[in-house]
């Protein structure tokens, strides 16, 4: 009990700390700020509690549009790496393709899907689509490729056919990847959502009400923007390691 | 799988030639069927892309210069933030406790979205960018090493201790080699989204740069260079990966020998 109590006290308390840091402007003199240029929490609070119907009108608009962009872009990277399971040599060459996919940066996708889809919230998917693509198709092909020694020959010692070898072996092989690549995306999907939102037409989501508020001067209100995209954030990644934990218990990982 | 080197290029050769071959006629289908007027901008014909690469290739290279230099300045600020945390935290258990939750929510904090907001605290674009990129480096070098200073059998540790070696040499001998592997993980997540860091910066407000390239060339209608300069920030962001494999290998040269003799393939 005392250890559970010490595991939560000290980042606790040190957040805490920082926090007081911040709002008593211990942080702006060290870093010569000055209060318009860094609002302290209590602001930032004041603000989000009065604007929070507007803030999470505008988290729910690119919450949405991440999550269809994850769904669609992880499926479809999934697909990929199936695909190129199944046919090895030829699948091997286009895996190295959609690595070199990965490493294209979200702000170059972002003006290109601006000219391909006439709305903000098309636009958007599409940029999450491409993002999650990648990710999920590397390292789920990874899972269903990266076998114990000796486990596919026991398959084949057994006459399985290769469907049955993917069902048994590949399939739950690759779950662990298959959930490190969701909790990748969960995180870039919101990123690629909000720079989307910062060169999209639309005019609304976080990313344009990030960009709106400090353009106005806004600074505090710029900031509650942030604090919103964080939360939405961290209740997602909790969502997918509690799924994970229950789907994969067998796993090394989750003992 | 039981492809060789040969093979290998053949078919990421035979891949690429496809794609290309896909994408020209995509564009043709653009253009003559569905007579589309925005084709050049929406899915202009690789050739014409290539012939704008081939006569604007300085302005280009400049641009990609500049961004990528920067890029890398924060990125091994952020990298050695990252290692120098990452020793920290190895060291001392309370600091692990307070400091790795943290790091956990550092992530999923939509660091590009704040992008506006580090540019308007330190006024400076240079700065801000290089800022940036060294907090996205950090994270991914600082949690991919602690896992290598972990991973360490406490056997070896041991060892060391019975020879009386004292803590410095233990990191130097034991730990930092043995955990090069895992640091080498986080650097090659890293490096493409300080790349992206670096281009975003760029698009905020910065004076040169490539991705002040593709905002001006994008307002300006001048499509051919938009897309080339697209491709220049794609090409951007696989060397900066590229690199990192490189210095790998350059560094861990035993891991190769192991990895190939290990498993299946």
């Amino acid at each position: 009990m005392r250890e559970r109590i010490m595991r939560f006290f000290w980042p606790i308390s040190f957040g805490i700390l920082l926090l007081l840091l911040w709002e008593f402007g211990v942080v702006h003199h060290l870093l010569d700020l000055k209060s318009f240029q860094l609002p302290v929490p209590s602001e930032i609070a004041t603000s989000l509690f009065e604007n929070y119907k507007q803030a999470f009108r505008d988290m729910f608009i690119t919450v949405s549009g991440a999550l269809i962009g994850l769904a669609i872009g992880s499926f479809l990277g999934f697909s990929i790496a199936v695909v190129a399971t199944i046919f090895p040599k030829w699948g091997f060459g286009g895996m190295i393709l959609v690595t070199a996919l990965n490493a294209v940066p979200i702000v170059a996708l972002s003006p290109i899907m601006n000219l391909w889809f006439r709305t903000g919230m098309l636009q958007k998917i599409g940029v999450v689509t491409v993002v999650c693509m990648a990710a999920m198709a590397i390292n789920a092909y990874y899972g269903m490729n990266d076998l114990k020694p000796f486990s596919i020959d026991l398959m084949h010692s057994a006459a399985a056919s290769r469907w049955l070898i993917f069902k048994k072996l590949r399939l739950p092989n690759c779950l662990p990847n298959v959930f490190t690549a969701l909790r990748i995306n969960i995180a870039s999907s919101i990123i690629a959502a909000i720079i989307s939102e910062y060169f999209a037409t639309s005019t609304a989501g976080l990313g344009f009400g990030i960009k709106d508020n400090l353009r106005k001067a806004e600074m505090a209100m710029g900031w509650s923007y942030i604090v919103v995209a964080s939360l939405a954030g961290v209740i997602l990644y909790l969502f997918i390691v509690l799924v994970e934990r229950d789907v994969i218990k067998w796993h090394a990982s989750q003992r | 799988m039981e492809l060789t080197r040969k093979d290998r290029r053949i078919v990421t050769g035979v891949w690429l030639l496809s794609i290309i071959v896909l994408w020209e006629l995509l564009s043709a289908f653009l253009l003559y069927v569905v007579q589309d007027n925005m084709a050049s901008s929406k899915l202009p014909f690789p050739h014409d892309v290539l012939m704008t690469f081939i006569s604007e290739w300085q302005t280009l290279l400049v641009a990609g210069i500049v961004t990528l230099s920067r890029a890398g300045l924060g990125f091994a600020i952020g990298g050695l933030i990252g290692i120098i945390l990452a020793v920290i935290m190895s060291l001392s258990k309370v600091a692990e406790k307070i400091a790795f939750p943290y790091l956990i929510v550092s992530q999923m904090i939509p660091v590009l979205g704040l992008a506006p907001i580090i540019f308007n605290i330190v006024r400076d674009m240079n700065m801000s960018r290089i800022v940036i990129a060294a907090y996205i480096t950090f994270f991914p070098v600082a949690v991919n090493m602690l896992s290598g200073f972990k991973s360490v059998e406490e056997e070896k540790k041991e060892l060391m201790r019975s020879i009386a070696a004292n803590r410095v040499d233990i990191y130097l001998k034991l730990m930092f080699p043995y955990s090069l592997p895992y640091l080498f993980t986080g650097l090659k997540i890293a490096a493409p989204m300080a790349v992206t860091a670096s281009i975003l910066v760029d698009m905020l407000g910065s004076k040169s740069g490539i991705g002040v390239k593709i905002l001006y060339s994008l307002y300006s209608s001048s499509f051919d260079i938009f897309w080339a300069s697209v491709f220049t920030s794609a090409f951007m962001g696989i060397l900066s990966y590229n690199i990192v494999i490189f210095a790998e290998r350059l560094m861990i040269p035993w891991k190769n020998v192991t990895t190939t003799k290990v498993g299946d393939k």
